[in-house]
């Protein structure tokens, strides 16, 4: 307890010295945040321009559609908010030798890396996600019961572990081949598949977005359960224990990876 | 000319061969590339296995496959961005090496774009295209492209790809206002995936969209030169594309030459 504690005051201090440097330029944040809105906006965009001609999508109407694609947001949008300087580890940091630093403090090393900044460009992405999810509540595309939104709650917390743990598997990959941002860059091109039912692609895209990438989990499927009621267990049952198998496995990587580091020579 | 081309030509040999040397980071840009046209080819297909009629914004099933291979390749092609290296070159205080050697600045940019051009119509392109030409006769049973088509095409591109530079560079521009070119950059690609019709056709736009679109560069980036190879224009619109193209080309150079005139005589660069 008095460790969780600690780590916690440890977070507040590292967010406001972040706070602090970004304050520096507001006109960056700014910049970041309508660079995020307005590709969230051509998203948009794109389904209703789509759906002006066609009724609907196989079994899916514009509503439902904006619903899958605003869920999605969220738990992406989270976790690039948090922890968006793990694309460091795997770009910069494991070639240059800057890793250095974390090992030597006395602190979990993932916590360290993860406090040393907040992503505010991600804002425009959650922004976009609760508008979207709010108008769907507010057209009676879902219901909303207490339970249900204890159930949104831990669906979306789920998502947002899944999406941690691929990037920190990717971003560990760089221990081995020191830079990993190419790989990851195309991990994250996988993840735009989510925004849409998976049914529409092919078997094989299905079956990878179900086991080695598995961002069909993240919003997809939990969404069937909010949208057409589908079995609890299935869905947001199975997207709890796919985000708990992903994160063992990112984490144990991720050790594995520290152990392996060996620092730029200089 | 000659001379010119003497010069310059070097910077674009140079790209050629460093992109070569970094196989493994390109083979895995290509994989990505091909996630983000399979996402659009499976979602148009389910889009018309719902349409009520087989034409959507004025294409068939078979020209939206056409056109979403196309628009993906064209623009990975031709859209060489030149701003974010200003960007690092204008942060670092590099730019003022440019400024004291005797060449043009943009000049170089211009052909390492080209290198680059060349290596992706060579590498990847060209293979996508011919594989997307076999699968057009044999499984979609359209004719085969008639050669003044694929010429009228590759000359579109080719002006596509300067309109793109050097509105990138104006864009790039930009540096010398906010340090953050990463982030405007991320508004310009969101931007210009709708506007130059890479996202979805033009003519799935409301008509007064439309015609604010031909007033901008934009469209002759993409949509124009996939809809000459898709035959949708007559002979005589396909020229007329084609000057308008070269038109913007031009304009959009002077208007670089001019920003940078009126940076150079501002520009104040510390240390050394």
């Amino acid at each position: 307890m008095r460790k969780l504690s600690r780590y916690l005051n440890l977070y507040r201090v590292f967010v406001i010295q972040y706070v602090k440097t970004t304050m520096q330029s507001k006109a960056d944040f700014f910049i970041g945040l309508s660079g995020f809105l307005i590709s969230q906006a051509a998203g948009l965009a794109f389904l209703y321009l789509v759906f002006e001609q066609i009724p609907s999508m196989q079994e899916w109407n514009l509503e439902q559609m904006l619903f899958i694609y605003g869920f999605a947001q969220l738990p992406r949008g989270i976790d690039h908010l948090l922890t968006d300087n793990l694309w460091m580890v795997g770009w910069q940091m494991v070639i240059n030798g800057t890793f250095d630093k974390y090992i030597l403090r006395p602190m979990n090393i993932f916590f360290q890396i993860v406090c040393e900044k907040v992503q505010f460009d991600a804002l425009g992405e959650i922004l976009v996600g609760l508008i979207l999810v709010g108008r769907s509540v507010a057209k009676g595309t879902v219901q909303v019961t207490p339970v249900r939104l204890l159930f949104f709650i831990i669906s979306v917390s789920a998502g947002t572990v899944i999406y941690t743990s691929v990037k920190l598997i990717l971003a560990s990959i760089a221990f081995w081949l020191k830079d990993s941002s190419a790989i990851m860059t195309t991990a994250y091109e996988v993840a735009d598949f989510a925004k849409y039912p998976i049914e529409i692609y092919a078997k094989p895209i299905q079956a990878v977005l179900m086991t080695i990438l598995p961002f069909a989990f993240v919003a997809y499927i939990p969404s069937t359960f909010f949208l057409s009621n589908a079995n609890i267990w299935k869905t947001i049952g199975a997207e709890c224990a796919v985000a708990a198998v992903i994160w063992i496995i990112a984490y144990k990587l991720f050790q594995k990876g520290i152990s392996m580091y060996e620092s730029a020579g200089n | 000319m000659k001379k010119y081309f003497r010069i310059y030509w070097p910077f674009a040999v140079n790209q050629i061969k460093s992109n070569f040397v970094y196989k493994g980071r390109f083979y895995l840009f290509i994989l990505r590339k091909f996630l983000g046209m399979f996402i659009y080819y499976y979602l148009w297909m389910a889009i018309y296995a719902s349409a009520p009629s087989g034409q959507l914004g004025g294409f068939s099933r078979n020209e939206m496959i056409l056109y979403v291979f196309m628009s993906y390749t064209i623009s990975d092609m031709v859209m060489v961005g030149i701003s974010s290296e200003i960007g690092h070159d204008v942060t670092d205080g590099s730019v003022a090496m440019s400024l004291t050697k005797p060449i043009s600045y943009r000049a170089r940019l211009v052909f390492q774009s080209l290198g680059i051009m060349i290596y992706r119509a060579v590498v990847p392109t060209l293979f996508i295209w011919i594989g997307l030409e076999i699968y057009k006769v044999c499984k979609l049973g359209m004719p085969v492209t008639s050669p003044v088509t694929i010429t009228a095409t590759l000359v579109s591109i080719l002006l596509s790809f300067f309109i793109y530079i050097y509105f990138d560079y104006c864009f790039g521009m930009l540096a010398f206002i906010t340090t953050y070119i990463f982030g405007m950059n991320i508004i310009k690609n969101a931007a210009l995936n709708f506007l130059t019709g890479k996202l979805i056709p033009i003519s799935f736009f409301p008509a007064v969209l439309q015609r604010i679109f031909s007033f901008l560069p934009f469209t002759a980036i993409i949509y124009v030169p996939v809809m000459i190879y898709l035959g949708k224009y007559s002979g005589v619109q396909v020229l007329e594309q084609l000057g308008k193209q070269a038109l913007w080309v031009v304009m959009l150079s002077l208007l670089g030459s001019f920003l940078w005139k009126r940076i150079e005589k501002r520009i104040v660069i510390l240390g050394g």
